[in-house]
């Protein structure tokens, strides 16, 4: 039976049998530079976001006001470049440009997780920047009124609860990232949207070779958003807690026990 | 008595407001000292200041002899000396009340964990909070939640503990829980300076009473002289103003 005599669910099963390798190889460099893409994204969106919360210290001098204003110019400049124009054209723009203007041949993966990690980071640094000013103020004045050092409350105090705040967006972040890896075709990355077009291009089945291809990201991107998801209720901890037995608290026996009626007992 | 803050001509502005204006006084060993005032009189600015989460613009504040704002202690060292419960808890969200009260002994005490817990445990079980180690703050009452401040701020062994409205935003029927721990903390001779609206606490808790209006002490005296006798008219109106409105 020739492609032309098949049916739509025949055509589908013959280009996973015979594509099947290629489209998991593609969709396996799909995930893997989403994943990387985001972690990355990550930690470049919360050090841009750190820097952008830090307000000088009353003491600082005039050059490390400066020096601190100046960072914070090129990171707007960064974040707002990069989130203002198409990661197609980004990755057009770096690949290419590295190798003409330096004469450095980008590989087709060093140049993929630059480029999408960098894009990714200039979301996040906002998103980051959202995360912490949406903490209550109140947290950093415990911190601090317990000799914290600026450094101690953000790391242990401002950031844990801003991540928290923000695990959604970094969800989806990575589902954008997922499908957003497509435009890294242009640069000749052999993700899935790649695999896509090579199939089409072979067979002609534009179709059947899309739904497919379709399948395939949402079931990425479905079961991310789900494991994401799961990450958040553990991160909340259980809705309930257990209150201490006597036996956990045996050696603080040696002193008087709260009585409800009479309030603290020191 | 020791003198532990010696606070003198201390001023505060914000822009033009001047929130804060020559303010002196002295808290020595074992002081439990109440704050009254109207809403506004710069009470809360004041504490906040010598707790240094607010920057005075003038003045000098003495702890042990040496002026803080003159950089002559270190911040941070200086604030595990001086603890402090806010009317808002403040407690840290992302840990557990055992945590809370471990975090700062362990990460800027250096403590070890084990000495952290243990002395964490202790005044856990004093303002009778042991049972809830593992809760959450979210899953505590208001009540809960200041007396878990308060172990808190214990856990760091200070040797003043400032008190800003600590019973202000509870539900009436947990004020007394609070207030309790707060008395049984004042008789073991912890030093207190408490800004409180609760008379009866400071009537009958503190030692000494210090009435504020428009960023000044106006009128500083014993628990009985301030609300039997009173020198100023100003706060003869406040308390009866006060009591007419509250008891
Ligand atoms: N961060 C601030 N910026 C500007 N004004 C402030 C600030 N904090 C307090 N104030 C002003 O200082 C005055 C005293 O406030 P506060 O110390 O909170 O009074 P109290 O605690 O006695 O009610 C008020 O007029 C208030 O508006
Ligand atoms: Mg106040």
């Amino acid at each position: 039976m020739t492609i032309a005599e098949m049916n739509f669910f025949q055509r589908m099963l013959y280009i996973l049998e015979r594509y099947g390798s290629s489209l998991a190889k593609g969709a396996a460099t799909t995930m893997a530079i989403a994943i990387i893409c985001t972690l990355l994204g990550c930690v470049i969106g919360f050090a841009v976001g750190l820097i952008q919360t830090t307000e000088p210290h009353k003491k600082d001098g005039i050059v490390k006001r400066g020096i601190l204003r100046f960072v914070k110019v090129v990171l707007t400049a960064y974040v707002e470049v990069f989130r203002g124009t198409p990661m197609m054209l980004q990755a057009a723009f770096i690949y290419y440009g590295m190798s003409q203007l330096f004469n450095i041949n980008l590989g087709m993966w060093s140049a993929a997780i630059i480029i999408v990690s960098i894009n990714t980071g200039a979301y996040m640094a906002e998103t980051v920047r959202g995360g912490i000013l949406s903490v209550d103020p109140g947290q950093r004045e415990g911190a601090r009124a317990i000799g914290m050092s600026h450094f101690q409350t953000m790391l242990l105090v401002i950031l844990p609860q801003a991540l928290r705040n923000i695990m959604p967006q970094i969800g989806n972040n990575l589902i954008i990232n997922i499908k957003d890896t497509c435009v890294l075709s242009i640069i000749g990355t052999v993700e899935l949207f790649f695999t896509f077009r090579s199939i089409s291009g072979a067979l002609y089945t534009y179709f059947e070779a899309a739904t497919v291809t379709m399948i395939i990201y949402f079931v990425l991107t479905f079961v991310c958003s789900r494991i994401l998801r799961f990450v958040e209720t553990k991160m909340d901890g259980p809705s309930n807690f257990d209150l201490a037995t006597t036996d956990t608290l045996a050696f603080t026996s040696g002193l008087t026990r709260y009585d409800a009626n009479k309030g603290g007992t020191f | 008595m020791e003198e532990i803050l010696k606070i003198e001509h201390l001023v505060k502005t914000f822009g033009s407001n001047e929130v804060l204006r020559d303010i002196d006084f002295t808290v020595s060993k074992g002081d439990v000292t109440s704050i009254i005032g109207a809403s506004g009189s710069g009470k809360s600015t004041l504490l906040r200041c010598i707790n240094m989460l607010e920057e005075a613009t003038g003045g000098k504040i003495l702890y042990h002899g040496k002026n803080i704002l003159a950089g002559e202690v270190n911040e941070d060292q200086y604030r595990t000396k001086v603890g402090m419960v806010f009317q808002s808890f403040n407690l840290f969200s992302n840990y557990s009340v055992l945590d809370n009260c471990i975090i700062g002994q362990t990460h800027v005490l250096k403590r070890s964990r084990e000495e952290a817990e243990k002395n964490a445990m202790e005044y856990l079980s004093k303002v009778g909070m042991a049972q809830y180690i593992k809760a959450k703050p979210r899953q505590l009452s208001g009540g809960q939640k200041q007396r878990v401040a308060i172990a808190r701020a214990l856990a760091m062994n200070p040797e003043v503990l400032l008190f800003d409205e600590p019973t202000s935003a509870l539900d009436p029927e947990m004020v007394g829980e609070v207030l309790d721990v707060m008395k049984a903390l004042a008789e073991t001779g912890m030093t207190m300076l408490v800004v409180t609206h609760e008379m009866a606490f400071a009537r009958d808790v503190s030692n000494r009473v210090i009435y504020m209006a428009d960023g000044m002490i106006e009128e500083e005296g014993t628990p009985e002289k301030i609300f039997t006798s009173p020198d100023s008219p100003k706060t003869k109106d406040f308390l009866s103003r006060f009591s007419a409105k509250n008891v």
